[in-house]
C-alpha cells in the first residue's frame, strides 16, 4: 500500500509548479508563480526552510538538481526567458550563472547523466531548445537548437547514460565514448529523440500518438537491459509508454497507460524506474506500475483537494 | 527439515516481534500509540497464523496422516481467545460446578485434547455418582479413539480400519439411548461421531470456520490427505450469510487450496509491508514449490518480491546495509537495483561514505565507486580540508579535480610560504602521476625535503629537472628559480657548469616573453607596478647569483685534482 508520509508547507505566495527531491532525498526544491525558488531540508519529516531564491522576474517553471559531485547546484527556469543555475557555496546559496539566449519563456530543465559532465538542457516557449554545459572557470559553453518543435518545447528529458560495448573492458582511465541522448516534448504534439553525432545534435526519432500538446517527457533510468522507455503525458489527457527494443534506438512502439479525464502535467520515473507518478489537472497524484502480463496498474492515489496538481517528483521516500 | 527449522526461526521472530509489541501497547500511555501498538499485535499474530499453515502444508507438506495432527496444533496453538475460560474453570475450586464447565469440556473435545476432556470429565464423575456409567462408556470411547501416529507403527489403512470400528462403536452407543439423560454428554458423543450440526452449536467456542474445518475433519475424516482439503474447506457453513470473508479468510482459504500464488498475491494486498511476502516466497522458493507453477514470472517471483522489500530498506538511514544483502541474493536485477539505490545513500560522515565504497568495491561497481570519490571530493573543498579532497580525487582517479586542488595547494604555497597536509603530499607514491600538476605538486615537496636533509645537489638536480622537463608550470618558475638562490649563493658550489647554463636559460625565457607574462600579472593584478618592480629586482639578483655561480664552477671544474 501507499501512504503519504509527509506534506511540507511552503509558504508560497501563489501556484507551485515544480517541487523536486534531491539526489539523496533529504532537500526538496520548489519553485512558484510568486517568482521564488524555495529549499527546504526534509530529513525525518521535518521542514527546514533552507534558502529563498530571488531572481526570476516571472513565474518559475521547473527546477533540477545537479549530481552531487559538482556540488549543490540547483537549475531554475521562468517565464522571464531566464535560466538561473544556482550554487551552495559555504553555506550560503547564490546565482552562479544566468542564462538569456532564449526569446520565450523557458519551460523546462533538466541535468544530464553526470558522466557527460555538467550539462543542463532548456526547453522554451521559443521553440528551440538550449545545451549549456559547463568548461571550467565559471565558464559555459551554449549549443542551441532552433526550431525543435513548432509553437514550443513544453519538456525536455535525458536518457541514462549508457556505456557503449560496455561488454567489452573499457581500458579504464580513458573517457569513454558516449552517445549523448535526450528526448523533448513539445507545443507540435511530438516527443521528439535528439543524438549528438560529431559535436552536433540531430533530430534522430519522431514519436507521435498525441493529440494535443505534450506537457512532460520523462525517459526512465535504466536498469541494465537493452530496452529503453520514456513516458510522455499531454493536454490529450493520455499518457504513452514508448519502449524501444534494440540498442540503436530505431523503433519506439507506444503503449497507452491510461486515458485521464484532464490534462495531465507531469510524469516521473522511480530509481529502479518500476514505478511512475503521474499528476493532472484531476487533482490526483496516481503511482502506476507494469505488472506481469505487461499491462499498466494504478497501484495508488493520493488526493490533493486544494487545488491542482501540477509537479510530481519520485524521491526515494516515496518507494514504500 | 532444514528449511522446516528455518520456517519455525522465522515463526520464533514473529512470536518475540509480537511480544515486544504486546509490552509495547501494555507499557504505553498515550491512547493512540496503545491502540497502533495493539493493531500491530494482531497484524503480527494474523502473519503467524498464516506462516505455520503455509509451513505445515507446503514446507513440511505434511502427508495424510501426520497432516491432522499438525493442523490440531495449529489450531490449538492459535486460538486463544477461550484460554482464559479454560483457565479460569481449571483454577477453580470446584470446577465440575462451574457454570462454564461443560463449555471448557467441550473446547478440549472440538480440539481434539482428549486426555484433558477426560480428566475434567472425572471429576464430574465423582461429584455426580448417578451419572458414573455414562461417564464410563465416554471416557473409554475417548480412550479408544484413533489418532494416527507419527512414526511407522501403523498404516493409513490399519488407522482408517481402526477408526471405522470405533465410529460404529459409538454409534451404537448413540443410538442405545446411552447418553439420554444427560444432554451435555450426548453432545459429546454427538461430535465424536462427527456430527456437523452438534459440532456447529458449539460455533461461540470455535470463533472461526478453519477450526471448524479441522474439527470436523478429526471426526469425520481424520486421514484426509493435504490435496483433500479444499473439497472441505469452506467458510459458508459456519459464516452463515452474515458476514462477508476477511482478507485474513481468503489468505488461508487460498492456503487450504494449495493455490501459493494466490496466497502470495493475497498478502501482498494485504499487508502493507513487503518483508512477509519477500521472505515467505523466498522460503517457497527454496522448498522448489515455486517453480513448479506455471506462471508467466516463473521463478521471478521471488527476485521481484525481495527486489521490491529490499529498495524499501534503502531509504533507511541504517538498514540500507541490509538491503545491500538482499540485493545481492537477487541474481538477475539485483546488482543493477544496487547500483542504483547505493549512489542515493546520503553521505552525511566520512564512515558512511567509506562504507558505502567498501561494499562497491568488493562488488567491482567501479563507476559508483569514482562518482562517490567525486561527491567526497567536492564535499572536502567545499569545507576547504585541502587534504582530504585530494585523497578523494586520487581515489577517484580524477585527474581534472586533482590539478585543480594541486592549484590551489600552490597558491597557499605561494601566499603562506608553507604547505599544508605535508604527510600527503609526501606519501603520494604512485598517484602523484594521476595528473602533472599533481606530479608537480609531490616533486616540489621533495625538492623541500631534499633541502631540508641538506642534500642539496640532488635537490638542485630535481629543481632543474622541474622546469626543463615541463613539469613545472610556468607561472611557477619564478618562484623555483628564487628556490634556486640560496643554493646559488652557498659555500660550496652545487650548481655544475652545465647545470647553470640551464637556469640561465630558463631565465631567459621567462624573462624574455616566451613565457606567457600574462600569467605574472593576472595572478597579482593589485599593486602590479610594485611587483613589477619587485620582479625586477628579482631578476637582477637572480642574474647575480647565476653569473657568480658560473665564474666559481668554471673554477672549479677546470682545476685538475691535487693540485
Amino acid at each position: 500500500q501507499v501512504s503519504v508520509i509527509n506534506t511540507v508547507d511552503t509558504s508560497h505566495e501563489d501556484m507551485i509548479h515544480d517541487a523536486q527531491m534531491d539526489y539523496y532525498g533529504t532537500r526538496l526544491a520548489t519553485c512558484s508563480s510568486d517568482r521564488s525558488v524555495k529549499i527546504f531540508d526534509v530529513r525525518n519529516g521535518g521542514q527546514i526552510l533552507i534558502a529563498d531564491l530571488r531572481g526570476h522576474e516571472g513565474p518559475v517553471w521547473q527546477v533540477a538538481w545537479a549530481h552531487p559531485m559538482y556540488g549543490n547546484i540547483l537549475a531554475s527556469c521562468s517565464y522571464d526567458r531566464k535560466v538561473i543555475v544556482w550554487k551552495e557555496e559555504n553555506g550560503t546559496w547564490e546565482k552562479t550563472y544566468e542564462y538569456t539566449g532564449h526569446d520565450s519563456s523557458v519551460n523546462s530543465v533538466c541535468w544530464a547523466p553526470h558522466d557527460y559532465g555538467l550539462i543542463l538542457a532548456c526547453g522554451s516557449s521559443d521553440g528551440a531548445i538550449s545545451l549549456l554545459s559547463y568548461t571550467g572557470d565559471g565558464q559555459w559553453e551554449v549549443k542551441k537548437i532552433s526550431n525543435a518543435h513548432t509553437i514550443g518545447c513544453n519538456a525536455v528529458s535525458w536518457a541514462p547514460a549508457v556505456v557503449p560495448g560496455s561488454l567489452i573492458e573499457q581500458p579504464s582511465g580513458q573517457k569513454p565514448n558516449y552517445i549523448k541522448r535526450f528526448a523533448s516534448g513539445g507545443c507540435d504534439n511530438l516527443v521528439k529523440i535528439w543524438k549528438e553525432e560529431d559535436g552536433q545534435w540531430k533530430e534522430d526519432q519522431k514519436l507521435e500518438a498525441h493529440s494535443d500538446w505534450v506537457r512532460d517527457v520523462a525517459w526512465a533510468p535504466s536498469i541494465g537491459l537493452p530496452t529503453s522507455t520514456i513516458a510522455s503525458c499531454s493536454q490529450d489527457g493520455r499518457v504513452f509508454i514508448w519502449t524501444c527494443d534494440d540498442a540503436s534506438g530505431n523503433s519506439w512502439s507506444p503503449k497507452l497507460l491510461h486515458k485521464f479525464n484532464d490534462v495531465v502535467w507531469h510524469v516521473s520515473w522511480s530509481i529502479t524506474a518500476n514505478i511512475l507518478a503521474v499528476s493532472g489537472g484531476d487533482n490526483k497524484v496516481t503511482l502506476w506500475k507494469e505488472s506481469v502480463d505487461g499491462l499498466w496498474a494504478c497501484i495508488s492515489d493520493v488526493n490533493k483537494g486544494q487545488g491542482g496538481v501540477s509537479a510530481v517528483t519520485e524521491g526515494q521516500q516515496n518507494e514504500q | 527439515s532444514r528449511l522446516v527449522q528455518v520456517s519455525k526461526n522465522y515463526r520464533s521472530v514473529i512470536r518475540a516481534c509480537m511480544e515486544d509489541m504486546h509490552q509495547a501497547a501494555l507499557s504505553a500511555r498515550d491512547p493512540a500509540l496503545q491502540s497502533q501498538y495493539s493493531t500491530q499485535v494482531s497484524i503480527l499474530s494474523a502473519m503467524e497464523l498464516i506462516w505455520n499453515l503455509c509451513e505445515i502444508l507446503f514446507v513440511e507438506a505434511a502427508a495424510a496422516g501426520p497432516l491432522m495432527l499438525r493442523l490440531l496444533d495449529w489450531v490449538r496453538l492459535h486460538i486463544c481467545d477461550v484460554d482464559n475460560m479454560v483457565r479460569e474453570v481449571l483454577s477453580s475450586e470446584n470446577p465440575s460446578k462451574h457454570e462454564l464447565f461443560w463449555n471448557v469440556v467441550d473446547v478440549f473435545v472440538l480440539q481434539g485434547r482428549m486426555d484433558e476432556a477426560r480428566h475434567l470429565l472425572s471429576k464430574e464423575a465423582s461429584a455426580n455418582p448417578t451419572s458414573v456409567n455414562m461417564y464410563k462408556i465416554l471416557d473409554d470411547l475417548m480412550k479408544k479413539m484413533p489418532v494416527p501416529s507419527l512414526g511407522n507403527t501403523q498404516t493409513l489403512t490399519e488407522m482408517e480400519l481402526k477408526w471405522q470400528h470405533w465410529h460404529e462403536e459409538c454409534q451404537r452407543y448413540l443410538q442405545d439411548g446411552t447418553f439420554a439423560s444427560n444432554s451435555h454428554m450426548e453432545s459429546i458423543c454427538k461430535i465424536l461421531l462427527g456430527d456437523e450440526r452438534a459440532i456447529l452449536e458449539r460455533k461461540e467456542l470455535m470463533t472461526t470456520w478453519y477450526h471448524f474445518l479441522v474439527t470436523r475433519l478429526l471426526y469425520s475424516h481424520p486421514t484426509v490427505k493435504p490435496m483433500e482439503l479444499r473439497l472441505y474447506a469452506q467458510m459458508d457453513l459456519f459464516l452463515g450469510g452474515e458476514s462477508s470473508p476477511e482478507p485474513l479468510d481468503t489468505i488461508l482459504m487460498a492456503a487450504f487450496e494449495f493455490e501459493m500464488h494466490q496466497v502470495i498475491k493475497e498478502c501482498s494486498i494485504a499487508l502493507s509491508n513487503w518483508w512477509f511476502v519477500a521472505h515467505l516466497t523466498d522460503l517457497l522458493d527454496h522448498c522448489k514449490l515455486l517453480q513448479s507453477h506455471n506462471l508467466y514470472f516463473g521463478s521471478n517471483m521471488r527476485e521481484f518480491l525481495l527486489l521490491e522489500y529490499a529498495s524499501g530498506l534503502f531509504s533507511h538511514h541504517s538498514l540500507w546495509q541490509l538491503g545491500v544483502d538482499y540485493f545481492d541474493h537477487c541474481p538477475e536485477y539485483g546488482r543493477v537495483y544496487l547500483e542504483l539505490h547505493i549512489e542515493r545513500i546520503p553521505l552525511n560522515t566520512e564512515q558512511k561514505a567509506l562504507k558505502v565504497l567498501r561494499i562497491c568495491e568488493q562488488r567491482q561497481m567501479h563507476e559508483q565507486v569514482r562518482s562517490i570519490c567525486k561527491i567526497m571530493a567536492m564535499k572536502a573543498l567545499r569545507n576547504n580540508r585541502l587534504g582530504s579532497a585530494l585523497s578523494w580525487s586520487i581515489r577517484a582517479k580524477d585527474a581534472a579535480f586533482a590539478t585543480l586542488i594541486s592549484d590551489r595547494f600552490l597558491k597557499d604555497y605561494c601566499e603562506r610560504g608553507c604547505f599544508s597536509d605535508l604527510d600527503l603530499i609526501d606519501n603520494l607514491g604512485p598517484s602523484m602521476l594521476l595528473s602533472d600538476r599533481l606530479t608537480f605538486l609531490g616533486k616540489y615537496r621533495e625538492f623541500h625535503r631534499l633541502y631540508g636533509e641538506k642534500r642539496f645537489s640532488e635537490a638542485a638536480k630535481l629543481l632543474l629537472m622541474l622546469m626543463t622537463a615541463h613539469i613545472a608550470p610556468c607561472s611557477f618558475w619564478m618562484t623555483l628559480l628564487t628556490d634556486a638562490l640560496p643554493l646559488l649563493e652557498h659555500k660550496e658550489v652545487i650548481f655544475s657548469a652545465e647545470q647553470t647554463y640551464e637556469l640561465m636559460r630558463c631565465l631567459e625565457d621567462l624573462t624574455a616573453g616566451k613565457v606567457d607574462k600574462q600569467k605574472f600579472q593576472q595572478s597579482n593584478p593589485t599593486s602590479a607596478r610594485f611587483q613589477d618592480d619587485v620582479e625586477t629586482t628579482k631578476v637582477e639578483m637572480l642574474r647575480l647569483a647565476l653569473a657568480r655561480n658560473l665564474a666559481r664552477v668554471i673554477v672549479k671544474e677546470g682545476t685538475l685534482e691535487g693540485s
